[in-house]
Parts: structure tokens; C-alpha cells; sequence
């Protein structure tokens, strides 16, 4: 032992250092409890055997913080560690945790609190907000101990996504502290969607997501919360609190990057849809060059015959133009205004008419000497 | 209008094709008849082959307007 005279208070906080070595997490029934003018909670501890008891504290913060309601009777774990209060000489477990012992008050502590925030439509579908489209800058919240982190990832897939992590405890009590931190620090960062996912549970450890403080804080968190907390039977009063909740990190990771494969996917079928406009234009084009050759060869040949049957009809109409034969020297006669084509058709004596290109002259039938055949010869004496 | 023309061009062809007939079918030359309906296929024909440039020189326009577009 050393020489050194203590004083009252050093020697305090002497043991008081040393007292903290026996960090330790205690179950027991609670006694008495005293909640002081600062809020701060006294109360004691009763082992269920022996009746042994100890004294506690815990800090007003850290009472409201776990949303533990100390009443008489009521069976807890807390962790802490033994103190001596300087003021009074007493010792106390100074809790910084406290929990509900026993699934049974845990289940009746769940219900309890889901009922009131229910009451309050903290779980209102009306009040949840859609999980962006096309988002880029994620915030998680996650253990990184164990494969949630690397299940999300690889779900994720690679569409530029920037994902700021926060490694937090989420289980047990004590994640509380992590986890409302973390979203606390998540409010100034510049993301668009924050997910909070753990793996699966049980109704204790999953107790730090049944937290009052932490469900107000998804709540009123300013962007759209994914939660992705697996669960047994009761669903995390958080994940009932989120935007969306879905069962494991992976489906998280599926539902944030969904618009991006769909996008990928209408794209993909935007370009064969166009590679398809294109090709009926350029065949449409080739249909429209290939009717206009036709139409070019059939509106020459149309020209072609209407030429053709001009000519035609110029040929026939030069061949039978009187005038023409006229002037060749033909003349034509004609008795009685009756072209004689025979030799019945004219009389000896009788007067007939030579149509010449110049004029008629009139001639006398002289003689009609027939032509061997069938043809005849007239004979005209001009007048 | 060019509906027309071309329906003018057609009669005139159905015309000269009567005419044409006309002339084939007569046994007997009614000159006075026969010279009224060359000097109407003359004028006829004159009209037709005028009407016919035209036309094709609008085809020629249009053609190379197409062609044009297609280069």
C-alpha cells in the first residue's frame, strides 16, 4: 500500500476507475423507483431468488433514449457498470442500457407501442412516399460484419450507383445509439434513398428496431426510407415506419436499381424498334424506286403508243385526203353526183363530171369500151 | 387543268380513231365530208402531239425532281 493520503473525492474516483472494469450486463426485477427533478431515474434491481438487490441510476437521456418503462415489477437487463455517487457514499449500477427481459413484455411492450403509433398513423400508407426512380446517391445503414452488405451489392448491379455506408451495431439494445446516430448523420448527406438492413432475428435481438425514438426518426427522416430488416413473426415497428419494406437486402437492391434495368431495357428495345423503322423506311424507299421505274417504263410506253397511234392516224388520214390524190393527178368522175367506179355507171351521151385538183370538167360520154375482166374503160369527150 | 388535258388528249385520240374508221368504211367518197373530217383529224393531231409535248416535258420536270431527291 502506498503512503499517499487521499482525499475523500480522489479516493472516489479511484475506485470508481477501478469499478468500471466490472462492466457487466444485470437481470432483475425492478423495485423502487424514483424519477428525480432533472429526470434522472433511480431505482433498484431484485434478483427473482434471493431477493438480493442493488441500486441503480440511469440519465434522463438515456432513459428517454430506450423507451424502457421502469415500473415496479417489471423484469429488465441492464448494462452499465458499478459507481459510487460521490455525494452520498452509495453505490449504484450506473445503467447506460436498459431492455425488457423475456419474450413475453417484449411481445406486450411491441404491441403496446405499435398500437399507440398506430393510433398516431405514424404507419399510414398515405403518409409513405415512393422510392425515387433512376436514383443515384444511396445511403445504407448496416453492419458490416457478416454478408448483408455484400448480398446488397451484388444485387445492386453496376448503374453508377454511389452508396455511402455507415457501420452500425443492429443488435441489441445498444444498436439503438448506433443507428439514430447514424440517420442523424444520413439528414446532412446529399443521398436520394436510405436503406436500413440487417439479416434476420429474433423479437430480442431485433428489439433496437421496436425503438420509439428510432421510428420517429425514419419518419420524419426528409427522404424515402427502405427498410430491410428480416423478422420472424412480428414485423419491426421500424420497417412498419419505412417508405418500403421489404424482407432481405437483396430485394432492396433489386427494388433501387428496377428502373434502371427497366430503363436499360426500354432503351434496348428503343434501338431495335428504331433498327426496325429503319429498315422499313430504307425498304419503303426501295418499294417507292422500284414503282417509279415502273411507273417510268409505262408512262414512256403509254407515251410511246399514243405517238404510235398519232402517227397511225396521220398515215391513214394522208392516205384517204382527197386533195392529195388530186394532186397527184388523179381526177374522180362522177354522174348525177355518184362517183362511177363502172362502166354501168355512165351512158354513152350522157354528161359526167371530172373533179380535178383545180376544178370539175365537164365531159360527154362517147363511147364505154369494157375491159376484158370485169373492169371498164369509159371513153369522155370534154365539153 | 391538266385532269383535263388529258381527257382532251384521250377524246382526241377517240376522235381520230372514228375519223380513221370513218374513212375505212366508205365505199362511197362523199368528198365534201371526207375533206371536213381530214382538216378536223389534221387539227386533231396537231393539238394531240402539242398537248403530248407538253406532257412530256412536265414528265421530264418531275422526273428529275425525283431524281434530285434521290441523290
Amino acid at each position: 500500500m502506498e503512503d499517499k493520503i487521499f482525499t475523500i473525492s480522489e479516493y472516489i474516483n479511484l475506485i470508481n476507475q477501478g469499478l468500471k472494469e466490472f462492466s457487466a450486463k444485470i437481470i432483475g426485477e425492478v423495485g423502487e423507483v424514483n424519477v428525480w427533478a432533472t429526470g434522472h431515474v433511480s431505482f433498484t434491481l431484485k434478483d427473482e431468488k434471493n431477493k438480493s438487490v442493488i441500486n441503480c441510476i440511469i440519465w434522463k437521456s438515456r432513459y428517454e433514449l430506450y423507451g424502457i418503462e421502469l415500473k415496479e415489477g417489471n423484469k429488465i437487463i441492464a448494462s452499465g457498470y458499478p459507481e459510487i455517487w460521490p455525494l452520498t457514499g452509495r453505490l449504484s449500477f450506473k445503467a447506460e442500457v436498459i431492455e425488457y427481459a423475456g419474450e413475453g413484455i417484449l411481445k406486450k411492450e411491441y404491441e403496446k407501442l405499435k398500437k399507440k403509433l398506430t393510433e398516431e398513423g405514424i404507419f399510414e400508407i398515405s403518409r409513405k412516399r415512393a422510392i425515387p426512380t433512376y436514383p443515384q446517391k444511396i445511403g445504407v445503414i448496416t453492419s458490416l460484419k457478416g454478408a448483408v452488405m455484400a448480398d446488397f451489392s451484388n444485387n445492386l448491379g453496376k448503374f453508377g450507383f454511389k452508396v455511402k455506408i455507415i457501420d452500425s451495431r443492429v443488435e441489441g439494445q445498444t444498436a439503438v445509439v448506433d443507428l439514430l446516430s447514424s440517420i442523424r448523420t444520413f439528414r446532412k448527406e446529399n443521398i436520394e434513398v436510405l436503406v436500413i438492413m440487417r439479416g434476420g432475428g429474433s423479437l430480442e435481438t431485433l428489439q433496437p428496431f421496436n425503438n420509439e425514438m428510432l421510428v420517429r426518426e425514419v419518419v420524419n427522416f426528409p427522404i424515402p426510407v427502405i427498410a430491410a430488416i428480416g423478422h420472424d413473426k412480428d414485423v419491426p415497428l421500424v420497417s412498419l415506419a419505412a417508405d418500403l419494406e421489404v424482407s432481405t437486402p437483396s430485394i432492396a437492391a433489386i427494388t433501387i436499381s428496377e428502373s434502371w434495368k427497366e430503363a436499360i431495357l426500354f432503351l434496348e428495345r428503343l434501338k431495335i424498334s428504331l433498327q426496325n423503322f429503319r429498315n422499313n423506311l430504307l425498304n419503303i424507299r426501295n418499294d417507292l424506286n422500284v414503282f417509279w421505274q415502273n411507273s417510268l417504263i409505262g408512262f414512256k410506253g403509254l407515251l410511246l403508243r399514243i405517238n404510235q397511234r398519232l402517227e397511225n392516224a396521220e398515215n391513214i388520214i394522208s392516205a384517204n385526203n382527197p386533195e392529195r390524190q388530186l394532186k397527184k393527178g388523179y381526177s374522180i368522175a362522177s354522174f348525177g353526183g355518184k362517183i362511177i367506179k363502172s362502166i354501168k355507171d355512165a351512158a354513152i351521151g350522157k354528161n359526167i363530171d371530172l373533179l380535178v385538183v383545180d376544178g370539175t370538167i365537164i365531159s360527154q360520154v362517147k363511147n364505154i369500151n369494157p375491159v376484158r375482166g370485169y373492169k371498164g374503160k369509159i371513153e369522155v369527150q370534154n365539153k | 387543268m391538266p385532269k383535263e388535258d388529258t381527257q382532251n388528249l384521250n377524246s382526241n385520240l377517240k376522235r381520230l380513231a372514228e375519223i380513221t374508221e370513218w374513212f375505212d368504211e366508205q365505199e362511197e367518197v362523199d368528198l365534201e365530208e371526207g375533206l371536213k373530217k381530214v382538216k378536223e383529224a389534221v387539227g386533231l393531231i396537231k393539238t394531240s402531239k402539242f398537248r403530248l409535248k407538253e406532257i412530256e416535258n412536265e414528265f421530264e420536270e418531275i422526273k428529275k425532281e425525283i431524281d434530285i431527291e434521290n441523290k
